[in-house]
């Protein structure tokens, strides 16, 4: 009893085999951008919140063994972990006679460890603006591909009415609705993501000096 | 460096519990949609469509032929009991605002008053009279269910004598309607409906001559009216959607009367923009 023309589902199951391909291919897209928005966002958000709450602790002890101690209690922060790599190192050292090179090797474990914290924050965060950009054109593409079977339906019945022509036009325009379904909320995520990304990088370059004279003048 | 690496499988552990929450997410919405979309196409029922043009079906011959000895039963001349009154009191509106010109001849008849004035009461108690054997030279052609009566007995002594003309109706699938005839009450009535609930204005063809729209339906004993076969198309979908619409809004029909169509009715039909015709 229901008309099969109408409603999406009804124009997905008389679309053609690439127009079914590209929804396949921008569901997936659409799949691992949200999984991917949903973990980014967990991450981001536990490490700026971690980050904060171990400056503000940083800057009241001043104390490098007690912040050490309370480090522990922040896994999840950036900052803190920045730190720990850096404490690790400097009690690592047996020789600390030479300030020069001790600060230099603390400072060198600091920096590995902050270029490793930006990687871990930018993983998978370039896949979005990956789906972002592609997953419009890829719908376009399979909009391109109906509209062609469409204009080739036409010309096989001769005939070019609105209702000819109009289900087959519906049909394909679905693939860059689901393009941009796609793209959207990738895009969004994107530019939220390079945003608090970058906003921890800025903190990590900012207050990696700070803990390396922390370290070295407790000596 | 063992205590940057731990997270990193918990993370990749993290990030599969996201895919499969966001996988099961998107199935939830895509079944959520699927649901409220047949939930709605529920609620407005639709009748099937099917497009069979071209396609002969066996009998279609006979029936074509009794529609066109039977001098095509034009649904118009014919009222349904429920719509055709709605119409009816719509089309008198506008009637109405008709009447005053007619006034206007009155007023130059007023010089003929005056050439006669003894006349006008012999002229009143002429046409007073002349309305009372109104009645009697035609007492059947006021009442229309004098009318309807008299066709019900024609279709009774039709299908008793069994030399009824719509023997040829048994076209198309299913149970026909040639037992009754083309003079059918029922069918009559259906007719009515379907063309009250047709909207249809011939300005919009450039040219009506030759269009035509063959349908069958299919009617079950409540009178839904379940599928719809459009044996033949016109040109114009204009004419096509009108009357598939006009199908659709006239269903449920009334129901079918007892003993015809056993498990259900297929009725034909033939729209032109002149109206309907019976197929």
């Amino acid at each position: 009893m229901h008309d099969s023309k109408l409603g999406v589902f009804g124009l997905i199951s008389d679309a053609g085999p690439v127009v079914l391909f590209v929804l396949a291919v921008l569901l997936l897209f659409s799949v691992v951008s949200w999984a991917i928005i949903a973990y980014k966002f967990n991450y981001v958000r536990k490490s700026r919140y971690e980050s904060a709450a171990f400056l503000d602790y940083f800057f009241e002890v001043y104390n490098v063994e007690k912040i050490f101690t309370e480090s522990e209690n922040y896994r999840n922060g950036s900052l803190p972990r920045v730190f720990r790599a850096g404490y690790v190192e400097y009690r690592a050292m047996s020789d600390l006679s030479d300030v020069r090179q001790a600060r230099a090797r603390v400072a060198r474990a600091i920096r590995r460890e902050s270029n490793a914290e930006a990687k871990r924050l930018a993983a998978l965060v370039p896949f979005l603006a990956t789906v972002g950009n592609t997953a419009p054109f890829i719908g376009l593409f399979g909009t391109v591909w109906g509209i062609m079977s469409s204009f080739q339906n036409i010309g096989l019945t001769q005939s070019a009415s609105l209702a000819a022509v109009a289900p087959g036009i519906s049909e394909a325009l679905i693939a860059t609705a689901a393009g941009l379904a796609a793209a959207i909320p990738a895009v969004i995520g994107f530019n939220y993501f390079t945003h608090e990304i970058g906003t921890i990088q800025q903190d990590l370059d900012e207050f990696s000096s700070e803990f390396v004279s922390v370290c070295i003048k407790e000596q | 460096m063992n205590n940057s690496r731990k997270p990193i499988h918990t993370t990749d552990k993290k990030f599969l519990f996201w895919l499969g929450a966001a996988a099961a997410m998107h199935a939830a919405v895509i079944a959520l949609s699927l649901f409220l979309w047949m939930l709605d196409a529920n609620r407005h029922i639709r009748t099937r469509t099917i497009d069979v043009t071209f396609v002969s079906l066996p009998g279609s011959e006979g029936s074509r032929q009794s529609s066109d000895k039977n001098a095509s039963m034009e649904a118009a001349s014919y009222q349904s009991p429920e719509k055709p009154l709605a119409r009816k009191k719509e089309k008198s509106v506008p009637e109405e605002p008709q009447v005053p010109p007619k006034k206007i001849p009155e007023e130059p008849v007023k010089p003929r008053e005056k050439e006669n004035p003894a006349d006008i009461s012999k002229t009143l108690e002429r046409l007073k009279q002349n309305v009372d054997k109104k009645p009697q030279t035609q007492p059947a052609s006021g009442s229309i269910n004098s009318a309807l009566a008299a066709l019900q007995q024609k279709v009774k002594s039709d299908g008793n004598s069994g030399t009824g003309t719509g023997s040829g109706g048994r076209g198309g699938v299913g149970d026909g309607f040639g037992s009754g005839g083309n003079a059918d009450p029922y069918l009559a009535q259906i007719a009515s409906i379907i063309q009250n609930n047709w909207e249809f204005s011939n300005l919009m063809l450039r040219n009506s001559s030759g269009i035509e729209v063959y349908v069958r339906i299919d009617i079950l004993p409540d009178g839904t009216i379940r599928e719809i076969v459009f044996d033949r198309r016109a040109p114009i979908e204009y004419m096509n959607n009108s009357v598939k619409r006009a199908l659709e809004r006239s269903s449920p029909l009334r129901p079918l009367p007892p003993g015809k169509g056993k498990p259900d009715l297929w009725v034909g039909f033939v729209f032109t923009p002149e109206g309907i015709k019976k197929k």
